[in-house]
């Protein structure tokens, strides 16, 4: 047989997702055809060459960014603080010990954040919408809700972004369950003006960090949520400065 | 279909093949990746999502159409009679032949355009026989028939693939 396989059919042939009494007709037709077995050679080191050029972890937060919001980079904002070491073991007293989910909107099965201001020797809980100024320090925390793997990304009013979970690597973090997780990390709050909002993302699959970084980057002012597919569960909230105009 | 295997996973796996197919219609990488993950928004956004059987032939069935739409609002110069029937064939749906395309698919209300468009490029551009192209296109070869007439009533089509 002299006409040429099409490469549509060699591409399906290579994925082995052509039905099998296909599949074992085109596997006749490339053994007498030395052309059509070089070009799915070819396909095959194509495909490894491109995936290099072009990797999930780059192309894919392309293609979710596409789905909801042009992106733009943004230079970190945030400002780790080294010595929060006392504050995080307040939080987690005040957490563990002063009435355990009782003070959480986890909102039925919906994962939600926990943040927490410190004040001096001790932790203030802080509300959705809550007013806070340059230099406060400030701990996250999270409840689950039963997900797997969770993100923690903020949004300033500059439109910075800032990743808070995981602070490494290139995967969204395992969670844990059953209890208010704090991070254990504090964060001081820098100049950037109007508001500063956290948003948590969590799914049952782990999912790259740079999905959510990506969208994030494009959100407009105040927007709630993230333009994320229905897989991912997301929770907000809302820190408020000074002279904020909504 | 779980969250990994939807996005990174598909990638993965279906991406170069997109991506491939996208060069061959396009020639251009630039515009090729372009049209390749506009192919995956739109998969990704098709009610159906992955769970097809055959994922692969449905990606590249949307690959070829997301191609077509760019031709014909690129305006590129062909570079070759095989371009520039790929051409020919994306502009079945400019608005000047629309009316054209109607009267011609009157007779067969399940058509559309974008159904003959992909008949066309498989059979003609691809190199698939009307076997190939029915068992592709989940159509008879009668249907596939039809539609190839439909199009070669075309004019400027005609004297591109006219028997």
């Amino acid at each position: 047989m002299n006409r040429r396989i099409p490469d549509w059919l060699l591409e399906r042939y290579l994925l082995d997702e052509l039905p099998e009494d296909r599949r074992a007709e085109l596997r006749n037709r490339l053994e007498e055809d030395a052309e059509a077995r070089t070009r799915l050679e070819r396909m095959r080191a194509e495909t490894e060459v491109f995936l290099a050029r072009h990797p999930p972890a780059v192309m894919v937060p392309r293609i979710l960014a596409r789905m909801g919001t042009p992106s733009r980079s943004a230079p970190l904002r945030l400002v780790p603080v080294a010595a929060a070491g006392a504050l995080a073991i307040a939080l987690f007293l005040v957490v563990r010990g002063g009435g355990g989910e009782e003070g959480i909107r986890t909102k039925g099965l919906a994962p939600a954040l926990v943040v927490h201001r410190s004040l001096g020797d001790r932790a203030e809980r802080l509300n959705d919408g809550a007013l806070v100024e340059e230099g406060d320090l400030v701990q996250l925390g999270y409840v689950s809700a039963g997900r797997r793997y969770g993100a923690i990304v903020s949004v300033d009013g500059s439109g910075n972004v800032f990743r808070h979970l995981p602070l490494e690597g290139e995967l969204a973090a395992p969670l844990e369950s059953g209890r208010t997780v704090i991070l254990p990390h504090a964060y001081e709050l820098d100049d950037a003006p109007d508001f500063e909002r956290f948003f948590f993302v969590a799914a049952d699959e782990p999912f790259p960090i740079e999905v959510v970084l990506e969208v994030a980057r494009g959100l407009p002012a105040h927007a709630r949520r993230l333009p994320l597919p229905r897989d991912f569960d997301q929770a907000t909230f809302l820190l408020r400065k000074p002279g904020e105009t909504r | 279909m779980a969250l990994q295997e939807s996005i990174e996973g598909f990638y993965r796996r279906y991406g170069p093949l997109v991506y491939r197919r996208c060069l061959a219609l396009l020639r251009d990488e630039e515009f090729a990746l372009d049209a390749m993950q506009e192919t995956f928004v739109r998969l990704l956004q098709n009610p159906s999502g992955g769970e097809v059987n055959h994922p692969s032939a449905l990606l590249l069935r949307i690959a070829t159409n997301v191609c077509l739409n760019q031709i014909r609002s690129r305006k590129r110069k062909p570079e070759d009679p095989l371009d520039e029937l790929v051409h020919r064939i994306a502009a079945l749906d400019d608005p000047e032949s629309r009316s054209l395309a109607r009267a011609l698919l009157g007779r067969l209300s399940f058509l559309d355009s974008e159904g003959l468009r992909l008949a066309a490029v498989l059979h003609w551009v691809d190199g698939m026989t009307l076997e190939e192209v029915a068992r592709e296109l989940g159509l008879s070869v009668s249907g596939v028939r039809k539609r190839l007439r439909l199009i070669q009533r075309r004019a400027r089509i005609w004297q591109e693939v006219g028997s």
